[in-house]
């Protein structure tokens, strides 16, 4: 057997280029052009949006968005849609509410109990999407207006109102309000810890994809997952993985809704689960799958953010947010294809 | 460095530079609970109004109507924001108003508990609130200076009387918006009012073809229904036509006026609707808070104004009519 | 390497069928370390069945394998690789959008750490993609490219070192070459023949005899199924390989009946095409 290697010969000029090509063809670059340009652009118009309260004020909305972003970004790298990512939410929360307000279970363990709920949610959407292989967005179509029918039925039914509240009162809500709900404090400003929740998930998701076995597995199973098992990733175990992770993040929003507000709404979420795909693909992530970034999906949702509360600093109609929104996301698809051919072409 | 770690380093900067970009509002929001309030001129005000409703929602627009009339009247800045029913949206909004630092704040709280950190912070931060339309029960509790509004238990109940005077004993009342206290006092007031059997019927409020449909089916599977009441104007187009598909002969009466319920009422085919006078929800506001802000008037003695609730019947329709056109009723 | 040492596969009589439909009957063949056997047949002869029967998809509902003489039963796929038998689809089980690294090892990603911590070790694996590439004589500057930017020939060889870097024993590839042009194609037989020097046994599929006999050292031609004659290199030529393969034997009919129905130009034609296929 022969042991000679051959070296490949050292080119500097390969290495520079190949440094800034590779900045350009990263899947969230178009996401962070956007953010910076929606940044800099509001940031001019309006020294509130600018100002610590502002940063605050446009950070909540992108931290709520953001988690569930990041989890349906991976899922969607993955190869598979989940449009019940939206309406978990509202099942999550209403399973801590109605539980801890109409059963008197203490706030923490019925936090747990959704927590068992949204798993089971989640194993299930993966398993009627892996067993059939039917399309996911048909499967959690169905999903969707299942739990929607539930959320309010069941709250209904069991509460006579839609509206559950009155956490407050209920014991173990102090220290679970702490930990999901409480609001950090700099200077005089308020960051809810919402903010941080959504940093530390976008972290460890990133690393997941990037720097683990499971990430490699993410990818494969996006881009061909029957290739992907010829050699021997188990890519419909990674699926409901993923699924599952949706779920958590879902269970993550609703019960830092629910310890928020104080209680919940019968109808919170619903709609909310296109916004996730939309933040995702300005992020990078391909709707055929196989490709995209988790950061890249949280600057989608910062952009969000911004964009939402931004309108509001400079006085224009709240009715324009939908038609900015729309334009951004086609922006960012044609940026983020274009920039990728780009660089493609200037390897060879 | 790795990537992953320049990202992160981007973003801290991103946003330490953000923060640190202002001084302004370091010594803003602090609790001015007993701190003087200071006049202003008229020209300098701006108000911000943050409703409950959905963009474009036919009852709100009247509202929007009123407020930005008032704003017009007296040369002062009004905005409108309205949240969808999404209470987070709308906590985000009245922080974003805060953070403007507007001279006064016009809430309708369908959710209040979920308001109540938004609402507590604008209060100490110095910024009077109004409340509006709904929460009447938390406004003092949340420290507004007043609430304006219909009371729904005292509407819901002379709407029952009214149904019962027209010889009605069972009534279904028709609920169109999941989440919305008010609603749901309104069918527990007329309850009250009615006296007789009442049942609650909840539709998807957006989707009129599916409302019909579902009310003409409660129709024909109780036939001693007489009486239907719903809580939206855009409803009432939808039950009426029911009604007549079920030819069913049930009384119809509404909440809340629209050209097509007015116009009902003229031709008898509603008995009756009852007004809120919304238009006033969105005006006496302004009006109440450019007094405070520059003649530290307080208006209604630590009682609701009340804007309602008013009859419009066949009597007064055609008048009603021509104002509603303009937008104003 | 003595005829007596027993061969690395060896696959005797084995039958699949699906349903009414019989996909493979009665089929033999040996490989052996260091050598090549080429499975030639036009499309429809079962070459897919059998390749899936030896890398574990479906098992033969006939007949046996046995590797170094010893019976082999294969569970699935990840089994077949577990035990050296490493299979080259035609589309490549290669993800066009990954990188090659990544691409290289799927499914088998190096580690580094334990527990919670334990991770994809990137930087080996990127080192080691470059080596064994260079190994197989192809400089891949860049081993964060994304696989579908290379040609169809580098992709091959892709796929071919991360057979042999993860130690197959056996590697089979299903049809390399049929959709490469002359010069791509001749690179690939390069692979091949650098693949066997390093002691592998390679099953090579095709239905291009001219692509089969120059690198092969076994020949199993199939034919709706059945085998029309496994043989060593020293047992047939390469134009009765090609003949066998072009079904020589029915143009001469077909000739023949044209000469009865009077069609006697076409006919003609028939016949000397018959006469340079070597009939």
């Amino acid at each position: 057997m022969t042991t000679t290697v051959v070296q490949p010969p050292a080119d500097e000029r390969v290495a520079t280029t190949g440094r800034l090509r590779r900045l350009l063809i990263r899947p969230e670059i178009g996401a962070l052009f956007g953010a910076i340009v929606v940044l800099v652009f509001f940031s001019i118009l309006s020294d509130t949006f600018r100002s610590a309260d502002g940063v605050a004020n446009w950070l909540d909305p992108a931290s709520t968005l953001g988690i569930m972003a990041v989890a349906v970004g991976l899922l969607m790298i993955g190869g598979e849609f989940d449009l019940s990512a939206g309406v978990q939410t509202g099942t999550a929360a209403l399973t801590v509410a109605i539980l801890s307000t109409k059963y008197h279970v203490n706030v923490w363990l019925a936090i747990l109990i959704a927590l068992g709920l949204a798993l089971a949610i989640g194993y299930f959407n993966g398993i009627v999407v892996t067993r059939t292989k039917l399309p996911s967005f048909i499967i959690t179509l169905g999903t969707f207006l299942g739990l929607q029918g539930i959320n309010l039925g069941l709250t209904k039914a069991l509460t006579g109102t839609v509206l559950v509240s009155g956490l407050a009162n209920e014991g173990g809500f102090t220290s679970a309000h702490f930990l999901f709900a409480s609001s950090v404090k700099f200077g005089s400003h308020l960051f809810h810890v919402s903010i941080v929740w959504w940093i530390l998930l976008t972290i460890a998701a990133s690393y997941l994809l990037l720097r683990s076995r499971f990430g490699n597995w993410i990818f494969a199973s996006g881009g061909d997952d029957l290739a992907a098992r010829n050699v021997g990733v188990p890519a419909d175990r990674t699926k409901i993985q993923l699924f599952m992770g949706v779920s958590v993040a879902a269970w993550l929003v609703g019960t830092i809704g629910v310890l928020r507000f104080n209680g919940v709404q019968a109808s919170q979420g619903i709609g909310q689960e296109l916004i996730y795909i939309v933040a995702a693909v300005i992020g990078g992530c391909l709707l055929t799958g196989g490709y995209g970034s988790v950061v890249g999906a949280s600057l989608g949702a910062l952009i969000f953010g911004m964009v939402s509360q931004g309108i509001v600093y400079v006085h224009w109609d709240n009715n324009w947010f939908k038609l900015f929104l729309g334009v951004m996301l086609l922006i960012a698809v044609l940026a983020n294809t274009y920039l990728r051919r780009y660089a493609e072409r200037s390897r060879r | 460095m790795s990537p992953r770690r320049c990202w992160l380093a981007l973003l801290a900067v991103l946003l330490l530079a953000a923060v640190g970009c202002s001084n302004e509002l370091d010594t803003g929001l602090t609790n001015t609970g007993n701190q003087q309030v200071q006049l202003k001129k008229k020209e300098d005000l701006s108000f911000a109004v943050v409703s409950h409703g959905a963009p474009g929602d036919s009852f709100w627009t009247v509202v929007k109507n009123g407020a930005e009339q008032a704003g017009k009247d007296l040369g002062v800045k009004v905005s409108y924001q309205a949240s969808g029913g999404d209470a987070a949206v709308q906590s985000q909004l009245i922080d974003a108003a805060v953070n403007q630092k507007v001279d006064g704040l016009v809430v309708s709280m369908a959710n209040p508990d979920a308001l109540k950190a938004s609402i507590e912070r604008a209060v100490n931060a110095g910024i009077p609130v109004v409340t509006i339309n709904s929460g009447q029960d938390k406004s003092a509790e949340f420290g507004a200076l007043m609430h304006i509004g219909q009371d729904e238990v005292v509407a819901g109940k002379g709407a029952g009387e009214k149904l019962k005077e027209a010889g009605v004993t069972k009534m279904l009342c028709v609920i169109q918006e999941a989440g919305n206290v008010g609603l749901e006092q309104r069918c527990a007031g007329a309850k009250d009012g009615l006296g007789g059997s009442t049942e609650n019927l909840q539709v998807e409020g957006s989707n009129t073809a599916q409302v019909e449909s579902t009310i003409q089916a409660k129709l024909q599977a109780d036939k001693s229904i007489n009486g239907i009441l719903v809580l939206g104007p855009i409803i009432a187009g939808p039950a009426i036509q029911a009604v007549q598909a079920a030819g069913s002969q049930a009384k119809i009466a509404t909440f809340d006026l629209s050209g097509e319920a007015i116009q009902a009422i003229e031709q008898g085919k509603m008995l009756f609707a009852v007004d809120q006078q919304q238009f006033l929800q969105g005006y006496l506001p302004i009006q109440f808070l450019e007094l405070y802000a520059t003649n530290l008037n307080t208006v209604g003695g630590g009682q609701p104004v009340l804007t309602g609730p008013g009859y419009v019947t066949k009597d007064n329709a055609a008048q009603v009519a021509s104002l509603a056109t303009g937008g104003t009723r | 390497m003595t005829k007596t040492t027993a061969p690395l596969l060896e696959v005797r009589n084995i039958s699949k069928f699906f349903g009414s439909v019989i996909s493979l009957k009665d089929v033999s063949t040996v490989v052996r370390a260091g050598q090549v056997t080429c499975v030639l047949g036009d499309n429809g002869a079962g070459k897919s069945t059998f390749i899936k029967a030896l890398a574990g998809v479906h098992e033969p509902d006939e007949g046996e394998l046995l590797m170094d003489g010893a019976p082999l039963k294969l569970d699935s796929p990840r089994d077949a690789l577990d035990r050296g038998i490493a299979t080259v689809y035609q589309d490549l089980a290669m993800i066009p959008l990954m990188a090659i690294w990544r691409n290289f090892f799927l499914g088998s990603e190096p580690t580094k750490g334990w527990g919670p911590l334990r991770r994809f070790d990137v930087e080996k694996a990127k080192k080691i993609t470059r080596s064994e590439m260079g190994d197989m004589g192809i400089d891949i500057r860049d081993p964060d490219q994304p696989v579908g930017t290379l040609s169809g020939g580098e992709r091959q060889s892709v796929a071919i070192a991360r057979a042999v870097h993860f130690g197959a024993r056996l590697l089979i590839l299903d049809e390399p070459t049929s959709a490469l042009g002359v010069k791509q194609a001749g690179v690939v037989l390069r692979y091949i023949a650098q693949a066997r020097d390093r002691g592998l046994g390679v099953i090579f599929i095709t239905h291009n005899p001219h692509h089969a006999y120059p690198i092969g050292n076994r020949f199993l031609v199939l034919k709706r199924g059945r085998s029309l004659g496994d043989f060593a290199k020293s047992e047939i030529s390469r134009e009765e390989l090609t003949r066998l393969m072009a079904g020589g034997a029915e143009l001469e009919d077909l000739a023949h009946e044209l000469h009865e129905g009077g069609v006697e130009e076409a006919a003609a034609e028939l016949e000397s095409e018959a006469r340079e296929l070597g009939v």
